[in-house]
């Protein structure tokens, strides 16, 4: 027992000596980057905003190699396109067929007209007496002195192939109008069937029917067929229906009847190749298809590869430039301070979305190739933003090189470069990073204006600005919510992803901020 | 830090090197341009130091006392050459004249020649390990071998009462007595001879003053470091110094050895100012000097003796001739006509 108790003892003192107050292992060691790590994590917001970034990031330049379809590739579907193709107008008015050598001109037209608006059943004309006679249903024949002149009738004889003479014209319109199945001209039987077809024997010479069917083009050229098929839809009052013609196509029709000419419009729905434009989600395309017929989350992956590139090359020219312009003017000071920062005044008076307007314009007079127009943008961007980092860097270093520790470092008799690149540099990072997340959001933005302007990304390559370009009226606004909203997510979350996360780094950076 | 134009020495002897003096320092001047109006051009000068004559033996500790803004910290840091360009006067450390050195040779005197801060919390880069702080130096000017570096950081920071372990930690991690002790250690590093401490516990409580102040004397008993002690805690002073300056607007006004000066302090300002020491004694009465005004501007000192404006034995002369360094009794040096033959 003794023995154990002693044990114990020495068990619990040999645990206890190790974790002296100053012990190393009791306190964690962190670097002020790790702390600042630590921070970061620590703060939710943050965290989501880096997920966001890395959502945006896997989409864009994974998602890209994954789709099976390339940045520009176009897509085509088979549309059927309603085409005016034969216009039908019931006749109304009658014709006149003169008899053969006879001439029944239009005042005689006229005086019959009005003959048979009054009901006589003669009319005179220049001391001729002209007698008409009703033989049936709007049929008249007109006759002078016994000499029969002219057929007056709402029905039409139409001919199939040789012209029909006058008397079986005659016969077949009064077998017509008094639904006789046949008649006698000129000695000879004819009969007439219920479509209204006038036949030799077996020959069909003609047809009587009451309807004008004309083309609407020169190549198209009715079959009686389907002008038959034509009379009995219009007389049903059917709207649509579908025709097999000779070749065996089947078409789709459409007719529509304006009272005011009394015309019967018949369309012809035709198949026809076309940009799959518009196309709304579906299994080939998971967002559908933009005005231009092209795969549009293949695009917003292409997109998003192009608005973060041109992002981050622009904040690296602004940082690099702004670096080393605002280290030099908050190092050297003096003159080469006031020149700098001149020179950086003179950059915020430039207004810079004429600037790139104007600049934009140019290029498309020059036509710059879409690529090398790509370039010049992020350096104008870059040319443009780094007179912010300038003095971010320069209020730095002057704040930085008043400091106790710099002034040691002088006085311990380190080198110059030493002092620049260990104790001031390091010392301005952390704002830098700050401005410069912040920057990639309000560059991306930038960019995205400016592709929607048409002044910045340009067809072929996709951005999410130029995307959104299709969007240029309220129609494709409001019914082709897949071109852009999605888009406009892609922006949202990209440019929210890196103010997230420069907020984070900011109070992460921040010692004073304790969460 | 400001400009500052090279006014054109008097004619003077040179400097004389005595080896019992690691420092001569005669009529050193620092004045920082005032620049203004439209084209910004020099209108005036702040005369921080304003010829300062003294002799600092090796191995002993001089105080520097004065009040705030009367040029303590800016001589420290002019004789360390870390305040640009001197204006005027001589600087002779161990007989070289610091402001005649190369860029290199500079470099080369900044080991034997140390500083160390008021505030630790400034003083230390808050991105590096305290052991990258106190070795960057010694590796930079190659004191040690590399194979004896890191023993050689852990005997210095030993000797400064830090714990090897503290190596890989950041400045932040430590409290401001621990974080002197490595700007301490940063300087000792380079096993210097003279080391100005420029007010180096007042930014500590008291406690934690005592610990410094005592890590302060054992080191100079170790390597034999002369210090220049600069504070405007006259008990401080008393119990670390050997020798006593008195600044008062750039000059200074008085200078000997501490016994001579606590117990006989002869300028007036020096009355003045040792009169406000207070006395741990609620019956004892103190007679204390009270001065009236406030420190006129450096930038516009009074003509004659600076310090007439403010002095109760203020004479007609005072007001129009400067007095010079006068020698009262052996190594008590004063700065008034009171003591003119």
């Amino acid at each position: 027992m003794e023995e154990n108790k002693q044990n114990m003892q020495e068990q619990n003192e040999q645990e206890k000596e190790p974790y002296s107050l100053n012990d190393d292992r009791r306190v964690k060691v962190l670097s002020p980057n790790a702390m600042v790590l630590q921070r970061f994590f620590r703060n939710r917001l943050a965290v989501l905003g880096l997920i966001m970034l890395l959502v945006m990031f896997v989409f864009s330049f994974i998602g890209g190699v994954i789709s099976p379809y390339r940045e520009d590739e176009q897509f085509y579907r088979y549309e059927d396109q309603m085409k005016e193709y034969v216009g039908v107008v019931r006749n109304n008015d009658f014709r006149y067929t003169a008899a053969d050598g006879q001439k029944f001109d239009t005042i005689l037209q006229a005086e019959f007209q009005l003959a048979v608006n009054n009901e006589r059943d003669s009319f005179e004309y220049k001391g001729t007496t002209y007698e008409v006679l009703e033989e049936g249903e709007d049929l008249y024949s007109i006759s002078a002195d016994g000499t029969m002149l002219a057929i007056a009738a709402k029905d039409i004889v139409n001919a199939e192939g040789a012209e029909v003479s006058f008397d079986v014209k005659y016969g077949a319109l009064k077998a017509y109008t008094n639904e006789e199945e046949s008649f006698t001209a000129n000695g000879k039987e004819y009969e007439l069937d219920e479509e209204g077809n006038i036949l030799d024997g077996e020959t069909v010479l003609g047809y009587v029917s009451r309807f004008v069917v004309s083309s609407e083009s020169a190549d198209v050229v009715p079959s009686r067929v389907f002008k038959e098929e034509l009379e009995t839809v219009i007389d049903n009052d059917e709207t649509e229906f579908t025709f097999v013609d000779e070749d065996g196509v089947e078409n789709s029709y459409k007719i529509s009847y304006d009272a005011t000419t009394m015309t019967w419009s018949v369309k012809q729905g035709r198949e026809t190749y076309v940009y799959d434009s518009y196309a709304k989600p579906n299994k080939e395309h998971w967002l559908g298809t933009d005005s231009n017929g092209m795969d549009m989350l293949t695009r917003l992956m292409y997109g998003g590869r192009v608005s973060l590139i041109i992002g981050f090359i622009v904040v690296i020219i602004e940082t690099v430039l702004g670096v080393i312009l605002g280290g030099l003017a908050g190092y050297f000071g003096k003159w080469v301070d006031m020149l700098i920062m001149r020179i950086v005044d003179i950059f915020y008076c430039i207004p810079s979305l004429p600037l790139i307007i104007i600049l934009g314009a140019a290029m498309d007079a020059a036509k710059v190739d879409p690529s090398i127009r790509m370039l010049y943008l992020m350096l104008i961007l870059g040319f443009l933003g780094w007179p912010a980092i300038a003095r971010l860097v320069r209020g730095q270093i002057l704040s930085l090189r008043e400091q106790e520790f710099m002034t040691a470092t002088e006085a311990c008799g380190i080198r110059v470069s030493r002092r620049i690149f260990k104790h001031l540099i390091p010392n301005v990072i952390p704002q830098l990073i700050v401005t410069c997340t912040m920057s990639l959001g309000s560059t991306i933005i930038m960019e995205a204006t400016l592709s929607f302007l048409g002044m910045g990304v340009k067809f072929p390559f996709a951005s999410w600005g130029n995307i959104i370009t299709d969007v240029n009226s309220a129609y494709v606004m409001t019914h082709y919510w897949f071109v852009w909203i999605p888009a406009g997510i892609c922006l949202l979350i990209a440019v929210l992803g890196f103010n997230f996360v420069g907020d984070g780094l900011r109070d992460a950076f921040d010692p004073k901020m304790k969460r | 830090m400001g400009d500052s134009k090279e006014i054109k020495q008097e004619n003077q002897k040179p400097l004389v090197y005595d080896p019992q003096y690691i420092l001569m320092v005669r009529d050193l001047k620092k004045y920082f341009a005032i620049k203004g109006g439209m084209v910004s051009h020099v209108v005036g000068h702040v005369k921080a130091v304003d010829g300062v004559t003294f002799n600092l033996r090796r191995g002993t500790t001089m105080g520097l006392v004065g009040e705030s803004g009367c040029g303590k910290t800016t001589t420290g840091r002019t004789i360390l050459r870390l305040a640009g360009e001197k204006t005027g006067g001589d600087v002779l450390f161990n007989g070289k004249e610091v402001y005649d050195l190369t860029n290199k040779e500079m470099r080369a005197m900044r080991t034997k020649m140390q500083i160390i801060f008021q505030d630790p919390f400034s003083s230390l880069s808050p991105r590096l390990p305290v052991g990258e702080i106190i070795g960057e130096a010694v590796r930079e000017h190659g004191l040690v071998p590399k194979a004896e570096f890191d023993d050689y950081i852990d005997k210095v920071m030993d000797n400064c009462g830090l714990q090897p372990f503290h190596k890989d930690r950041y400045p932040h991690e430590f409290s401001g007595g621990q974080r002197q002790r490595i700007c301490i250690a940063r300087a000792l590093a380079l096993n210097p001879e003279f080391i100005v401490c420029d007010e180096p516990v007042s930014a500590l409580d008291v406690s934690i003053q005592a610990q410094i102040i005592n890590l302060l004397n054992d080191l100079q008993e170790k390597y034999k470091l002369t210090y220049l002690f600069i504070s405007h805690d006259l008990s401080v002073v008393e119990h670390i110094s050997d020798t006593v300056g008195v600044m008062y607007l750039g000059n200074l006004v008085e200078y000997g050895e501490t016994e001579d000066i606590f117990k006989n302090p002869l300028h007036p300002y020096t009355k003045a100012l040792f009169s406000a020491i207070p006395i741990p004694d609620p019956k004892a009465k103190m007679n204390r000097i009270v001065l009236e005004g406030s420190i006129p501007s450096p930038a516009n000192p009074p003509k004659g003796c600076k310090f007439h404006t403010r002095c109760a034995q203020c004479m007609e002369r005072c007001k129009t001739e400067a007095p010079v360094q006068k020698e009262v009794e052996p190594g008590h040096y004063v700065v008034c006509h009171l003591y003119d033959e």
